[in-house]
């Protein structure tokens, strides 16, 4: 008898506006089965219901959510049948779950102490073991000096601090069961690392069961001990990790596969076209779900959904020997040496902040000494963890900011004072991108006047701006009549994609890009990596900063390392990636999750053995 | 933490400074003679005159004012024109009696505002949510006075349970000391003079209390609801909290932090109501003596006691100010 067992488990939401309310099935007919300590992955990109799940198992749905059918069985009880007195005693002490956004998951105003003592006395251990208890639970969590930190405030401590002491939390109670919703997305590739290995090492001594909740199919590789994959709220393919990857049997696993860049050389990537259908569409849909995006969808597809069949591998697809055909619908894209003439120039260049209140006021050397060039038609990426200033430097280069010292020359032209000479040369050469679409477009302009905006600016005539916004959004693969619609009726995708139209309306030789394409799903992240690929045919320059090592490799022709406000090394990527010079790209490179099939970096911690 | 009180105060003494010059520009251009007013009716214009030169009168208006100041800050505010005795002694002989009033509002308003603020919280989309919705719009739609009033016919009045006249019974000696009654009372082991003081107080102190509190009541429903939805409250629910723990233990004091600016200006309002509940209650508060003075044209007093109003609500700001850092550690430099 397993430890938990999903069965046929249907999560409806209510959607619609107006009269008719419609019931859209959030998780349909899911059946899961986890067995004492293994690590059960559930895989699928935002929207696939994978959240749900937990918070299904936990009890607690959002409002106008609620179970259809079907049962969750947990140490033999039925989870969904429990009165809420039980499930409270059950919750933090049989099951434990580990939050994505750990800095907002503690309570700001109580001390770290204050929220572990509340968690031991649910757990019923006497107040006067709790300093001890908590001193011991945070050392084991690797962290430094517990006494001093049980006074500390949880915004006294960075992402990865806090995820530690939410897993000293959860593990606090030697829990059966673990239910880790994107553990380490909100934290740094470094800090990511290290808390997956911590949570590993912690579970296989506990014994511990873990949901491992991720849209990261190379993270799940690393970790889990079977994957499920979902798709549209079904369980499209389950089975042990390792066979799962190495000969995925649905489509869409192939798909994921085969959309991620890889980190130890360049290749193609799928490109799936459109989305995930959202509530709306779910509450319509028939047949495949996947069949719109399915690359060797045929005969029937559309019509019949095939439930999950097999026994230790199972898929729901007809037609599942296919799926090995499939093969990147985009090329890796070449490389190329930058020959053309510099387009931009940084020599020296230093940013400091001041920092603190009227008196002890203290500097910041955001950036500190960075020199590069950046040619025609080149595409140079940044990359470095949070706080190593890339975003400093992208904020100096287009003007947003002014350095403390050195010099930026952009198309032959001196702009580093930023006065109005330099903001016309920036207009006319440069375009900016920046990490979060929603807050970048003004939400009651409609798209079509978005994208057409820097036309405006030029004072060109309606029927060419509307003729020019339709181009760019069909080369941005949009649906043209999304024209008319305002930013919030789009996807994150969708908007993105509508923030680089912007851009390219102006014409620039030169885009800087900052994390573009970080927190959009896989396959929307591939359309958009085609996309800049695409562009570079067109001659543009792209300044692209990013956390992610393996785009980075996949799309630029130069890598810039940096690390504390210093460029610690630059030079041709695959030489970069191929054969690292300085300490801190190793460590990088080291720190980022190794491609599926790729043997695993072994870097053990020193956790004891379970004693007896 | 020290460092904003001390900036604090340093903001504080400008401020009075303005608003002492403001009225005592105010005041001097009003068409009354406090010369002539403190002089008996059959005084010649040449006494007039030399009352004139001997209060200062006659000298330009910065200059008495800058007289005024200096004497102030030593402590000196003058003697009152009607009363015929220093200033200083009938404000600090008035303000305990204010003080008590308004204390003992705010514990009211700030209970009835916490206590509806968490029950319109707890009561979320039922029938009885509508019910107190319903009370705290009658409660706020009423001014304090015609609270007081209300309360004086019915439980004064016709029910006759309490007292609702002056600060004791009029049997009782008032006794010395703070000024306090319910502080002197128990120090003098006059349980018998606490309980009356306590009775005469309960009336007044309501009125004004209840008409506070309830936008005290919103703004924390209000901030409740935000902070409900914040990742803590769901991370701690699947820790196994209780729901009365979460909205005690968790949200109620992230909650607190918006609501705290309402309460502070909710008390300055308040102090400002008391001056009407001390004329109708008959209260020997600064309210009563502003009045008597308006009705005198006692200028040093309208000053000393306009004044006053001032420090309170300076001082009720840097409470707040002290209490935001208490309530949040973020604003608490490491
Ligand atoms: N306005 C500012 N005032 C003070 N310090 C700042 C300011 N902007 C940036 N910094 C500091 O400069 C350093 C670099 O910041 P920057 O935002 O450029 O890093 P980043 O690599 O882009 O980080 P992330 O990946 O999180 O966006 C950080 O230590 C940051 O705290
Ligand atoms: S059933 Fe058809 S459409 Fe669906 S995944 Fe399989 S091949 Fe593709
Ligand atoms: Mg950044």
């Amino acid at each position: 008898m397993s430890l938990l067992t999903v069965e046929n488990l249907t999560v409806t939401a209510r959607v619609g506006q107006g009269g008719v309310a419609r019931l859209a099935p959030v998780l349909r007919g899911v059946g899961l089965a986890l067995d004492k300590g293994e690590v059960l992955g559930i895989v699928g990109e935002s929207g696939a219901g994978k959240s749900m799940l937990g918070r299904a198992i936990a009890g607690y749905l959002p409002p106008g959510f609620s179970v259809a059918g079907g049962r969750v069985d947990f140490n033999r009880r039925n989870l969904l049948a429990i009165t809420a007195e039980a499930r409270r005693a059950m919750l933090g002490r049989e099951i434990a779950f580990i939050p994505q956004e750990p800095l907002s998951a503690l309570n700001p105003v109580r001390t770290v102490f204050s929220q572990l003592g509340e968690h031991y006395t649910h757990l019923g251990i006497p107040r006067r073991e709790h300093r001890a208890r908590a001193i011991e639970a945070l050392a084991e969590v690797q962290l430094p000096d517990p006494e001093s930190l049980l006074r500390r405030f949880p915004h006294q401590l960075s992402g990865g601090m806090c995820q530690r002491v939410l897993i000293a939390m959860a593990f606090a109670s030697r829990p059966r069961l673990i239910v880790a919703d994107e553990p380490t997305t909100a934290l740094d590739v470094s800090v990511q690392a290290r808390i997956l290995e911590l949570m590993a090492a912690l579970q296989r001594r506990a014994g511990t069961a873990v949901l491992f909740i991720t849209h990261d199919l190379r993270l799940a590789a690393g970790i889990c001990d079977r994957l499920a994959v979902l798709y549209a709220g079904a369980v499209v393919e389950e089975g042990g990790a390792a066979s799962v990857l190495s000969r995925p049997l649905h489509p869409y696993t192939r798909a994921l596969e085969l959309a991620n860049p890889a980190l130890s050389a360049r290749r193609g990537l799928m490109v799936l076209p459109d989305h995930m259908p959202g509530l709306a569409a779910l509450a319509e849909a028939t047949g495949c779900r996947f069949a719109p995006r399915c690359p060797v969808r045929s005969h029937g597809c559309a019509e019949r959904e095939i439930p999950l069949i097999g026994d230790d591998r199972r898929v729901a697809c007809q037609y599942p020997e296919r799926t090995l055909g499939i093969t990147p619908s985009a090329p890796a894209p070449p490389h190329r040496a930058g020959t053309g003439e510099a387009l931009l120039s940084v020599e020296g260049l230093g940013r400091r902040f001041r920092v603190g209140g009227m008196f002890r006021r203290h500097g910041v050397t955001a950036l500190e000494d960075a020199s590069f060039t950046l040619r025609e038609g080149e595409f140079l990426g940044v990359v470095g963890e949070s706080g190593s200033g890339k975003s400093t430097l992208a904020r100096l280069i287009v003007g947003l900011d002014r350095p403390t010292t050195g010099r930026i020359i952009l198309a032959g032209a001196d702009v580093t004072k930023g006065d109005a000479a330099a903001r016309q040369i920036r207009l006319a050469n440069l375009q900016m991108v920046f990490q979060n679409p929603s807050s970048a477009l003004n939400p009651r302009r409609r798209v079509g006047s978005i994208v057409a905006q820097a036309l405006e600016a030029a004072h060109r005539p309606t029927v060419e701006r509307e003729a020019v916004a339709a181009e760019l959004m069909r080369a941005m693969g949009l649906d043209p009549a999304l024209v008319s619609r305002l930013p919030a009726q789009l996807s994150g995708g969708q908007r993105q994609r509508v923030n680089i139209a912007r851009a390219l309306a102006a014409r620039p030789r030169l885009l800087v890009a900052d994390e573009i394409v970080s927190g959009l799903d896989v396959s929307i992240q591939a359309q958009l990596l085609a996309l800049l690929a695409r562009l570079r045919a067109g001659g543009i320059a792209l300044v692209f900063i990013s956390h992610d090592l393996a785009v980075v490799r996949h799309l630029c022709d130069r890598v810039i390392v940096m690390q504390q406000g210093r460029i610690v090394e630059q030079g041709e990527t695959e030489r970069v990636f191929a054969s690292p010079q300085a300490d801190y790209t190793r460590e990088l490179l080291a720190a980022a999750p190794p491609d599926i099939g790729a043997p695993a970096p072994t870097r053990l911690l020193a956790i004891p053995p379970p004693a007896g | 933490m020290l460092r904003t009180l001390a900036w604090r105060a340093a903001v504080a003494l400008p401020t009075l400074l303005v608003v002492s010059s403001l009225m005592f520009m105010a005041l001097r251009l009003l068409p009354v003679d406090p010369a002539a007013m403190s002089l008996p009716p059959n005084a010649t214009n040449a006494d007039i005159a030399a009352m004139r030169h001997t209060m200062g009168l006659d000298k330009p208006l910065p200059v008495q004012y800058v007289i005024w100041l200096d004497q102030v800050l030593h402590g000196n505010f003058g003697q009152s024109i009607h009363f015929r005795r220093s200033v200083a002694g009938l404000v600090s002989n008035a303000l305990p009696a204010t003080i008590e009033l308004a204390g003992s509002a705010m514990v009211i308003a700030f209970i009835l505002g916490v206590g509806g603020g968490l029950l319109l919280f707890a009561l979320q989309g039922r029938r009885s949510e509508l019910a107190l919705e319903t009370a705290t719009t009658l409660a706020m739609s009423l001014p304090e006075f015609l609270w007081g009033l209300l309360f004086i016919f019915v439980f004064g009045v016709a029910l006759n349970w309490l007292p609702f006249t002056g600060r004791l019974a009029p049997n009782l000696p008032q006794p010395s000391g703070t000024g306090f009654l319910l502080i002197d009372s128990l120090r003098a082991g006059r349980l018998d003079i606490f309980w009356s003081a306590l009775l005469h107080l309960i009336l007044p102190a309501s009125a004004l209390g209840i008409a506070f509190a309830p936008p005290i009541a919103r703004v924390l429903r209000a901030s409740l609801l935000a902070t409900w939805e914040q990742d803590y409250i769901r991370q701690a629910r699947l820790r196994g909290v209780s729901e009365t723990r979460l909205l005690l233990a968790h949200a109620l004091r992230n909650a607190a932090l918006p609501s705290l600016t309402m309460v502070g200006v909710q008390f300055g309002f308040l102090f400002g109501g008391s001056l009407l509940i001390e004329v109708i209650f008959a209260d020997p508060g600064i309210g009563n003596l502003m009045v008597d003075a308006v009705r005198n044209a006692d200028l040093p007093v309208i000053q000393a006691v306009g004044l006053t109003y001032c420090v309170v609500v300076l001082v009720i700001n840097a409470v707040v100010d002290a209490l935001y850092m208490v309530l949040d550690p973020r604003l608490r430099r490491a």
